[in-house]
């Protein structure tokens, strides 16, 4: 027999803290679908993607239904395009990105991911065709995401690849002007991609993974804010360790419900299942904030002084809890602070407390990096490329993954607004330091050495 | 032993003493407790026993005795004796757990009841827990149900969400194993 305790409480978490599967994401290997003619390739990557995927919407929101926690995002994420379309130049490549978004179309999900390249040691032909592909490819399609891993541990940093980076995103932005630059919401720059994010828009499937396999998104900052607020309520006087044993319970229970759907959805589908990535990913919707847990726990506003603090507690109890609730747990894991898509972490922004440079400082502690942060329009490609540097010199050193989701938003300045709509929500354009002040540094190019791997401090 | 069983109920105020009193009468003869579960509802207690009967002692006999004992404590007591033969067989079925929030009123349990009666659904434990204290839009009523696999299971759910919405009640219907998932290790 339930208690009525575990039933209400069950309940509460649905209907008032916004507790759901964020991503059930299905992963497609195209290896064997390469091809020497490009039409027989896109041909036979809509027949599989179709193939594989036609029941995944009806089984999700089936499976969602069954135990009354929606699956919010179908998604599909695909082999890197660079690698299965080496052969192909950048018109080529563009075709592909429209039979990508096609097929997700015909199957009726929002996101497909893996139009990447993985790049941090040096550039392959297929890799250049790639990049280059990327602006036209992400302003011809709706649904398709782009990444390129351009840094890691083991490899160092290809600053070439990160100088490309400042140009493609510029190109990207202007690309997709009419709409505040949204083409930059969909493309990733990384350090150290995991090969098996099911979040958008760094989710591909990497080069050591099967054939097919369903991975999972959960998420749930509402519910973790209300159950700290529910503990301090209870009891005023929890010290912070009381209050992180309070984020990693919460975090269990979260990641039990996204392992039990996910392998549900993966049984059904006759798909093996892969990963739980139990991150902390906001929506632009009121209560479902990761902004609002700095708020939790005493501070006026995520960027204040502290936030750093915070965020390494919050980081660190959710994947304590959650690597208790699911052995297999991959791809991001942690809290996600994109700008945008919080509504809470927007008004920081709006209000000043959030900075390009906290930003960055937090980002060495939380799961994914500079996320959906809006930037003058006229910032270079040298100024992007150097943000970028810094923030791929994070995850380097850190072992960690970092990644850049910059839009320099076109015709707009500092602190005005920029709009891009649904789930990417609004953003007020954060300041850049003025000037060519990296410009110089950025073109010297080559590849940053790894790091050594002892003398860590 | 293959000896006959038999149900015994008892209804009272709760008051120390009840489990004890019947008890003793069944060991005075020899009757054999083989499962027994009480609840407390508000102030009034229940208690279903399933005792064997030895083969020298008639229903009737005992029955008499528990009165003589129980009646004088205030207590009903009513027995029947149990059959194997005409029992209830539960086909494969799923749990799901049914809650119903809104105000109280007349004939919400008779209104959602007569839908999973319809559909062969059965109910395996009913409770009402009350929340928000003096607030009476906070009734809530929690059905733990057995969904047979062979129903339409559409048309249930489409048959209980309509059924709670004229009834003003905000319905949730959920597998088991989601509250189990989230609350136990």
């Amino acid at each position: 027999m339930l208690s009525d305790r575990e039933i209400l409480s069950t309940l509460e978490m649905l209907r008032s803290e916004h507790l759901d599967v964020r991503t059930v994401t299905l992963g497609v290997s195209l290896f064997d679908c390469v091809a020497p003619d490009v039409d027989l390739f896109c041909d036979k990557v809509r027949r599989k993607i179709v193939r594989l995927a036609q029941n995944l919407v009806s089984v999700c929101d089936d499976v969602g239904d069954k135990y009354g926690i929606p699956v919010v995002n179908k998604r599909i994420a695909v082999s890197p395009i660079a690698v299965v379309g080496a052969a192909f130049g950048r018109e080529d490549l563009v075709k592909v990105a429209r039979t990508l978004d096609e097929a997700a179309q015909m199957v009726h999900v929002d996101f497909i991911g893996g139009f990447s390249a993985l790049v941090e040691k040096g550039f392959t032909n297929g890799d250049v065709s790639l990049i280059d592909a990327i602006p036209e490819a992400l302003a011809q399609t709706e649904r398709v995401c782009a990444s390129v891993n351009v840094a890691g541990t083991k490899a160092g940093i290809n600053m070439d690849a990160v100088f490309m980076m400042g140009h493609v995103i510029k190109r990207t932005a202007s690309a997709t002007a009419h709409a505040d630059g949204i083409g930059c919401a969909k493309l990733c720059v990384f350090a150290n991609i995991p090969q098996d994010i099911p979040f958008m828009a760094g989710a591909y499937l990497g080069v050591g993974e099967p054939e097919c396999v369903i991975n999972v998104g959960v998420s749930g900052p509402g519910v973790v804010r209300k159950a700290i607020d529910r503990a301090r309520k209870a009891n005023p006087t929890l010290d912070l360790g009381q209050l992180a044993e309070v984020i990693k319970r919460t975090a269990f229970k979260v990641t039990s419900v996204g392992e039990l759907i996910g392998r549900e959805v993966a049984r059904r589908l006759e798909i093996p299942f892969g990963v739980v990535d139990l991150s902390l990913a906001p929506t632009p919707n009121v209560g479902d904030s990761v902004g609002e847990i700095f708020q939790s726990l005493g501070l006026v506003s995520i960027g204040a002084p502290g936030s750093t603090a915070v965020l390494a507690m919050l980081n660190d109890a959710v994947k304590k809890g959650g690597a208790f609730a699911s052995s297999y747990v991959g791809g991001l894991s942690g809290a996600f602070i994109p700008v945008s898509e919080d509504l809470n972490i927007s008004e920081a922004a709006r209000r000043g407390y959030l900075s390009l440079e906290k930003l960055e400082a937090m980002t060495s502690v939380c799961s994914v990096g500079l996320d959906m942060v809006a930037l003058p329009g006229d910032t270079s490609a040298e100024t992007l490329a150097a943000i970028i540097a810094d923030e791929m010199a994070i995850g380097v050193i850190n072992r960690k993954t970092t990644a850049a989701r910059l839009i320099p938003v076109p015709g707009k300045k500092a602190g005005e607004k920029a709009y891009f709509g649904g789930l990417l929500g609004e953003a007020t354009i954060i300041a850049v330091a003025n000037g060519d002040l990296s410009t110089e540094f950025i073109r010297l190019g080559g590849r940053i050495p790894a790091p050594v791997q002892s003398l860590n401090n | 032993m293959s000896a006959s069983k038999v149900v015994i109920s008892v209804l009272g105020s709760d008051r120390p003493g009840i489990v004890a009193a019947v008890s003793r009468v069944l060991s005075e003869n020899r009757c054999n407790i083989e499962d027994v579960s009480q609840t407390i509802l508000q102030s009034e207690f229940a208690g279903i026993f399933i005792a064997s009967l030895p083969e020298n002692l008639s229903l009737e006999a005992l029955e008499k005795q528990l009165q003589e004992q129980l009646t004088p404590l205030g207590l009903a007591v009513l027995l029947k004796p149990m059959h194997e033969a005409g029992r209830y067989a539960p086909s494969p079925s799923e749990p799901f757990v049914v809650t119903t929030i809104g105000p109280d009123r007349l004939g919400l349990v008779a209104g959602i009841t007569e839908v999973m009666a319809r559909f062969g659904v059965n109910i395996t434990n009913l409770r009402a827990a009350f929340r928000g204290g003096s607030d009476p839009r906070r009734n809530v009523m929690i059905y733990e149900v057995d969904i047979p696999l062979s129903i339409d299971q559409q048309a249930f759910r489409r048959a209980l969400r309509q059924r709670a919405e004229d009834l003003g009640l905000d319905l949730s219907l959920q597998h088991r194993d989601i509250f189990e998932a989230i609350h136990r290790i």
